[in-house]
């Protein structure tokens, strides 16, 4: 029994994603990325000189700092500035600069849903713009579940609030996308794979947030076409 | 502490140099004159009370929420207003997260003595209950990217995001009155804020040993200048506020000058920010009306007419929602738009008809585009509280029948419509309008009036489509 979506969307269907790159004159690195509604803005400034106090100097340091719309900064947003730390401290090849702190900077401009993956594709274009060294890129999507076991992707702000469980996941980037002989190899460095993060809200079974892995794993592909699409080379866009 | 200055970006002597010396001979490193402003763009968000303004390379957000609070003892029956300034650590490497430094405390206090001290927002409007509810507004500013002049465009980006925003309706209940229930969107339409007077930051700064005057500094001047001053001023030259925070002294004459100059830059953003809001509030009631169709059922008769008819159309429905719009009252943009949305997106939607009664006859003749215009300008003409000369000999008119279950029978603005020509029949059924053969004479002698009041092509605005 299918659920209707507002908008006609279909349960594996996404809605509209734009990324664009480069859209700040300051920082080192900046891009603006939107799920529909869902914008978040994202720029990087690193590598900077020095660690902060409990980090290895041996290696380079991530910084997250997360900007609400309006409101006080608290705990929902050190848990997000968390997640996403731990997400791209993965992705950055920390050997490169040691000693050094990367600091990406997140401003939510309007959330309908889905918000964490919107912003962990701001924050990987924003990386890349600024030309931090990455292993591979992250692509992420939001599941829900409804009342009648129902797995939907992509949910907005309504259908999020509405749901009895949602799931965030993050993977990487499909490799089939660049490589064109299958990921597997002979000599060359196993392809990355498995999930990078899992953020789950509400009561699920095991079955069920195996069901919604499976699903979010078959969207992979066509996001991260989607995504490296936006994100080559554009002219600056800043200027007025 | 050493990492810190290590990360801030320092200027020149070189640079310092040229951008001085380039002055004497009124050059600025960015090509503009003296005395030029950079472009202005205001855009809006989803939401209402949500702006992003571009001021050359420097962005800022601003967005306005609103909240029911009790009211200041000394002052029972006025709302608030409240303005965070956030200097984003991604606009400048040397902006730190965390307290906001004097700069970003500076900036807010520019801004609130603009609004506030001037009585630019009305605060009585906002009171509920005196004494026990009032709402409070809160403007957040997000500077994104700083490329100078932040005060200027952060007051750009406030004002617009006040003038787009609506707060919810409520009412008072209980038994003894003094609950008060906030009305969803859904059933009472959120209203605007009102706003006096547009007090808009000009900004100049002083470089040089010679203290040459720069309107509008980048943050490259800012990093030479000797001193800054912000004047706020509104369209009216009226002066709401001036901030000249130390740095080097000036003669009064250069003051006076400032003064003059930022009362011309003034009226000419205020025109800038007027426009861009009346763009956006075309675009909002267009999607009003996309969503009130959905729930309501809607005549799938379709309007075969040709696509000239229908921009037509569409270029005077904008203009008539923006009458209408200009009187604050949702009801009628819902309910006059929708009548002939319903004709444009009719062949979208199924139906159960509510444009029905007996007398409509669709394809009989087509539609002339003439007598189009004519009724529909005199529906512009007709707003209720100026009535032309060619409506006021009419008595308004009632629908007849009563094939609509929908609230269109009290709708005044359509009740008080002119008898329209006989040969625009059709027109008027799509309206709805169920009419009385009408006095032909009436209009046809004063048609050279109505067409006089319909906007003459070049004059008329674009019209925008907005999904």
């Amino acid at each position: 029994m299918d659920l209707e979506r507002p908008g006609g969307r279909g349960a594996n269907q996404l809605r509209p994603m734009d990324c664009s790159r480069n859209v700040l004159s300051r920082a080192h690195g900046s891009a603006s990325c939107s799920h529909g509604e869902t914008r978040v803005l994202a720029a990087v400034y690193g590598p900077k000189a020095g660690t902060k106090k409990n980090e290895n100097p041996e290696k380079a340091c991530i910084e997250v700092i997360w900007k609400p719309k309006t409101g006080q900064i608290g705990k929902t947003e050190k848990e997000f500035e968390m997640i996403l730390k731990r997400s791209l401290q993965n992705m950055c090849l920390l050997n490169v600069h040691p000693n050094t702190t990367t600091s990406i900077v997140i401003q939510v401009v309007h959330d309908d849903g889905s918000l964490l993956p919107c912003a962990l594709h701001a924050a990987c274009a924003a990386l890349v713009d600024a030309g931090i060294p990455l292993k591979y890129l992250a692509v992420a999507t939001c599941c829900c579940l409804t009342e009648s076991g129902q797995i939907i992707l992509d949910p907005s702000k309504l259908e999020e609030e509405s749901m009895k469980a949602f799931v965030c996941l993050a993977f990487p980037s499909s490799v089939q996308s660049v490589c064109t002989e299958g990921a597997t190899k002979d000599g060359g460095e196993p392809a990355p794979h498995g999930i990078i993060t899992s953020l789950t809200h509400g009561l699920m079974t095991v079955t069920e947030y195996f069901q919604c892995l499976e699903q979010a794993r078959a969207a992979i592909t066509p996001l991260s076409k989607i995504l490296k699409r936006k994100m080559q080379s554009q002219p600056a866009s800043y200027q007025s | 502490m050493e990492q810190r200055s290590a990360n801030t970006w320092r200027m020149t002597v070189n640079e310092k140099k040229f951008i001085e010396t380039a002055l004497l001979s009124d050059v600025r490193i960015d090509g503009r004159g003296p005395f030029d402003y950079r472009n202005v763009t205001i855009q809006f968000g989803s939401e209402d009370g949500s702006s992003e303004v571009q001021l050359g390379q420097t962005r800022v957000m601003g967005f306005v929420t609103s909240q029911l609070v009790q009211p200041y003892r000394d002052r029972p029956n006025e709302g608030t207003l409240a303005i965070f300034t956030e200097f984003s650590p991604m606009a400048d490497p040397s902006f730190e997260s965390g307290r906001p430094g004097e700069h970003a405390v500076e900036l807010g206090r520019i801004i609130d003595r603009g609004l506030r001290e001037s009585q630019a927002v009305d605060m009585e409007s906002l009171c509920v209950f005196a004494g026990k509810w009032v709402w409070s507004i809160r403007i957040d500013l997000h500077i994104i990217d700083n490329g100078g002049n932040l005060v200027d465009a952060a007051n750009i980006a406030a004002l617009a995001a006040l003038l787009t925003f609506r707060r919810p309706e409520c009412t008072l209940e209980g038994e003894d009155g003094q609950e008060v229930k906030i009305l969803p969107p859904e059933e009472r339409e959120p209203v605007p804020l009102i706003l006096h007077h547009l007090p808009i930051a000009v900004t100049f700064a002083f470089i040089g040993s010679e203290i040459r005057l720069v309107l509008d500094p980048t943050h490259f001047e800012e990093a030479v200048m000797g001193g800054k001053l912000t004047a706020t001023l509104n369209a009216n030259g009226d002066v709401c506020a001036i901030q000249k925070a130390g740095g080097e002294g000036v003669i009064q004459s250069v003051i006076v000058q400032c003064l003059r100059i930022a009362s011309v830059k003034a009226a000419d953003i205020t025109g800038k920010i007027k426009n861009a809001v009346e763009l956006y509030n075309t675009g909002r009631a267009l999607r009003k009306i996309e969503r009130y169709t959905d729930s309501v059922d809607v005549s799938a008769a379709v309007w075969k007419g040709d696509e000239n008819i229908q921009k037509e159309m569409d270029k005077l429905r904008l203009e008539t929602t923006d009458g209408i719009i200009s009187q604050s009252d949702g009801k009628d943009i819902k309910i006059h738009s929708s009548e002939k949305d319903a004709t444009s997106l009719a062949d979208k939607r199924p139906s159960s008809s509510i444009i029905g009664p007996s007398s409509w006859d669709p394809y009989s003749r087509g539609v002339n585009a003439e007598e189009l215009k004519a009724s529909l300008a005199s529906r512009v003409s007709s707003t209720p509280y100026t009535m032309d000369v060619s409506v006021s000999s009419t008595p308004p008119m009632k629908p007849k029948d009563t094939t609509m279950d929908r609230p269109i029978k009290d709708a005044d603005t359509i009740t008080s419509l002119p008898q329209e020509p006989p040969a625009a029949g059709d027109v008027q059924s799509i309206t709805s309008l169920p009419q009385e053969p009408p006095a032909a004479g009436d209009v046809q002698s004063k048609a050279k009036t109505l067409k006089d009041a319909v906007k003459p092509k070049s004059l008329r605005k674009k019209k925008t489509f907005i999904k």
